[in-house]
């Protein structure tokens, strides 16, 4: 073969693998043009951000998408690729970084010559600011009123700043998920001179937008930042966020094109569907969320005290039945990792078949009907209890199905709706049996969901669920650094979980983004939560 | 007459106290508060923590010294502060009232422009096909929701049109007709409701009132239809229709939180509801007493209004 052949036949391969890993361009998308600068961005917002831009005070994405422009972190998810891993970490205000002492310190190099918003240079005074009062180190200079990612920064020791443009986390055992971490939507960068409690009103970021105004209730707008610290960009002269609490007129303002774009995990299969018999140049992108459907049971309260009576749950619940019921097919099947193609840790088909739950519907209903016997209760002796969920049409979708399903096996559930003002102050305090519950991880990596959701202790876990063998196995994949080593542990402890019946997943929920095909560079990722930076992000008009 | 308004005043000052009272105390019977709600988006719930917001809001004080507190800052003009935003509640509350009263009067002028006239025709004409016609005109906006009609109105514009109007606020100085169309739609879906109650009212009383003796003779007299029905008929009956009208108007002004969501419109009624979900006490207790002060001023209107009406009405001193 002639070199210039082999060549071509590299690139070709290349380029195959790239559109491979990144997701084939979606249906309607023209072929990459150059990048043209100006324009506004109008986009939808579904409700109005809580907390401002106190990204640190939240956990939703109703406060990272309007929120993040402003805003830079030390490393950020490349925004041009749908699936978000190590490899897909570029550097944002760090230029660059490095792990050192077998990943027990994690070493950035800072920008120079950066600016907040207000003027001020930018040193590793704010990340050494920031990172202390994340994980509420004794001599932080600031508090955060409430703190939900604490846990994300438990294995750091210590956060040095040695000069102005070098930054050392010191981590108590290596830790490679940490640059992941800090890679998310909820991790930017606040400014040492600006008390936390002012991003609840307003925003001094060092990102590509600056804040304009904010309309309480009507809408959010960003105007380009001028200083911005990577040349040429963003693109953009500005960006809209409309707030439009209605779903169905959400969906006419995109279709009528007075937004440019859906908000993330706003468009069912069923509206994507509409939308592109509405507007057949409309672009629709599946991508996942991470957030996953799942059946809270309280371990300290009976039945769900008993292992067996949560076995049987999670054999009772036909997962693919409810995905056609509830998302019309549109959602994923998986266990507590998402599985590929939207997540890279989730255990492959052949092992979900044998986990309970997964097998054919009515094998795994018998299965569960034996488990429940052999608790004393059948379809006509069941067992009563009260099923929970929040009283949002989705929750309550679910719910009810599960209601259904439990029925067969010998469980007679009957439904109590919570109101959001309550639900986490109930599912804190375990004051339900059973509950159907929503949760969302910031990224696509074991450490953020398992420590979150299933060590012990840990404020988000809902069912208090704790064993110690599980424990000691989410230490060891967390400390592992050669990532097939600790696939192969996650996906033992993924196997351990739903053997206990911690959490039963039900599906992973799929976004259909909807763009118009004007919006360029606007990639959704497979995490809803880290692709709002925007700075890539044109319009060709 | 200045002694009945002193003496309607004075009642209303008496409302207001006991409906500040009322708003105060179903707030706080209400399970759950902001800081659940804060912590809410976070996704767990800290106790210590909590008790720390609790006492930075001063929502540990003893209910009755945060009454009290509220009482005192509204005779000193202040709203107090939201604890959803952490700024001044009138800061919050002030632009969203033009919003509300503005799509109130314009869904009211709707309502009495359809409602009277058809009210009127139908009587005169009872029993035609006209009359069954409106009649089912009217009983069609009774039995369709505003805020059904409001979805129905955006689907059907933008199926067909590919339109639908603005869905953020435009000013009437920003740009005139641009607000006109952001108004005129919700107003007609709010307005044909309540024109269906003011038609079927008005029709009601035209009937009874053309039944009389006095309408008898004028008709005897050789008085031509205009003059019966308009000068003699109407005015008559026209004393229910301005009640139902007054009540109509009031209600609006906190009714309309679907009709405000569906077309987007930053309305005090929309907001309200977002408040009480939130639990933002200062923003809800001053909205609601927003609101009682307009039905009761409404209803205080009508009354006085009675009198220009019918000049046989005297205000008792």
């Amino acid at each position: 073969m002639r070199p210039r052949t082999m060549v071509f036949l590299l690139a070709g391969v290349g380029l195959a693998g790239v559109l491979l890993l990144n997701g084939a361009p979606a249906i309607g998308q023209a072929p990459a043009k150059a990048p043209k600068s100006g324009g506004v961005l109008t986009l939808a917002q579904r409700e109005e951000t809580p907390q401002g831009f106190a990204i640190h005070e939240t956990s939703t994405v109703s406060t990272t998408w309007p929120a993040m422009p402003c805003f830079s972190n030390l490393v950020i998810f490349d925004p041009l690729k749908q699936q978000e891993a190590t490899d897909t970490v570029i550097g944002e205000l760090a230029e660059k970084w490095s792990w050192q002492d077998n990943y027990r310190n994690l070493v950035f190099f800072l920008r120079k010559g950066v600016k907040w918003h207000d003027g001020q240079p930018f040193t590793s005074k704010d990340v050494k600011f920031t990172f202390d009062m994340l994980r509420e180190a004794p001599d932080a200079a600031a508090k955060l009123r409430i703190n939900p990612r604490k846990d994300w920064y438990a294995n750091v020791q210590n956060v040095e700043a040695p000069d102005p443009h070098t930054v050392i986390f010191h981590l108590k055992r290596p830790q490679p998920s940490l640059l992941l971490m800090l890679a998310s939507g909820y991790t930017p960068v606040y400014a040492a001179h600006v008390p936390p409690a002012q991003y609840r009103t307003a925003c001094v970021g060092t990102g590509p937008y600056k804040l304009k105004e904010w309309r309480k209730g009507e809408f959010i707008e960003y105007v380009k930042n001028p200083d911005y610290f990577v040349k040429g960009r963003p693109y953009l002269d500005g960006i809209k966020y409309v707030i439009i609490k209605e779903r169905g007129t959400r969906v006419a303002a995109l279709q009528a094109g007075q937004v440019d774009a859906a908000f993330p995990g706003d468009t069912s299969k069923t509206t994507a569907e509409q939308l592109k018999k509405a507007v057949p140049q409309m672009v629709i992108t599946r991508a996942a969320e991470n957030v996953n459907e799942n059946v809270i049971m309280n371990t300290k309260k009976p039945p769900f005290d008993n292992v067996k009576a949560r076995l049987a749950v999670a054999h009772a619940i036909d997962r693919r039945a409810l995905n056609q019921a509830v998302h019309q097919g549109g959602a994923a099947i998986g266990v507590s990792m998402p599985s590929k193609p939207w997540g890279v840790w989730g255990i492959l088909d052949k092992d979900l078949a044998a986990l309970p739950g997964y097998g054919k519907p009515a094998d795994e209903k018998a299965a569960g009907k034996k488990l429940m016997a052999e608790l004393g209760f059948s379809p006509d002796k069941p067992a009563k209890v009260e099923i929970v969920t929040r009283a949002i049409a989705v929750y309550v979708d679910m719910a009810s199905f599960i209601i259904n399903e439990l029925k067969q096996i010998g469980i007679e559930a009957t439904l109590k709706q919570i109101e959001t003002a309550q639900w986490h102050a109930m599912a804190t305090r375990g004051e339900y049996q059973i509950g159907a519950n929503l949760t969302g991880i910031g990224i696509d990596d074991p450490d953020a969901n398992y420590y979150e959701n299933f060590a012990c202790n840990s404020p988000r876990n809902y069912t208090f669920y704790c064993n110690e063998q599980v424990t000691a196995m989410l230490d060891t994949q967390s400390g592992e650094i050669d990532p097939k080593k600790r696939l192969a542990l996650v996906v033992d402890i993924q196997k351990k979980l739903e053997m206990d019946a911690a959490r039963p997943t039900l599906t992973w929920r799929v976004d259909n983004f909807a763009q118009w095909p004007h919006v360029k560079n606007l990639v959704p990722h497979n995490n809803f939560y880290n692709y709002g930076r925007l700075q890539e992000v044109w319009v060709d008009k | 007459m200045k002694t009945y308004i002193a003496q309607r005043l004075g009642i209303a000052i008496l409302t207001l106290f006991g409906m500040s009272v009322v708003i105060f105390v179903l707030l706080r019977l209400a399970p759950g508060d902001i800081v659940d709600v804060l912590f809410s988006a976070a996704g767990y719930v800290n106790p210590s923590e909590k008790q720390a917001i609790l006492k930075e809001l001063g929502m540990d004080k003893p209910y009755w010294r945060q009454y009290v507190e509220w009482i005192t800052q509204i005779f000193h003009g202040d709203l107090g502060k939201s604890y959803r935003y952490d700024l001044p509640a009138w800061q919050i509350i002030r632009p969203l009232i033009p919003v509300t009263v503005e799509l109130a009067i314009l869904s009211t002028i709707v309502a009495v422009l359809l409602g009277v006239p058809t009210g009127i025709v139908s009587a005169v004409r009872q029993d035609s096909t006209l009359d069954y016609a409106m009649r089912v005109f009217s009983l069609a906006g009774l039995s369709m929701p505003s805020f059904w009609l409001g979805m129905v109105i955006i689907l059907t514009l933008v199926s067909w049109l590919g339109w639908i109007p603005p869905l953020t606020y435009v000013r009437p100085t920003e740009n005139f007709w641009l607000h006109s169309v952001q108004f005129l739609l919700p107003a007609l879906a709010v307005g044909y409701r309540s024109s269906a109650l003011i038609m079927r009212i008005t029709r009601s009383a035209m009937l009874e009132v053309l039944r009389e003796d006095y309408i008898r003779t004028a008709w005897a007299k050789g008085q031509n239809e205009r003059a019966v029905v308009w000068r003699h008929a109407l005015k008559n009956a026209i004393l229910p229709v301005v009640t139902v009208i007054g009540i109509e108007f009031a209600f609006l002004i906190g009714g309309l939180v679907v009709t405000e969501t569906v077309f987007n419109l930053p309305g005090v009624a929309r907001f309200l509801v977002e408040a009480i979900l939130w639990r933002d006490y200062p923003i809800v207790q001053n909205l609601v007493m927003f609101i009682a002060i307009v039905v009761i001023l409404s209803n205080l209107a009508v009354d006085l209004l009675y009198g220009v009406l019918d000049p046989r009405v005297r205000y008792a001193g």
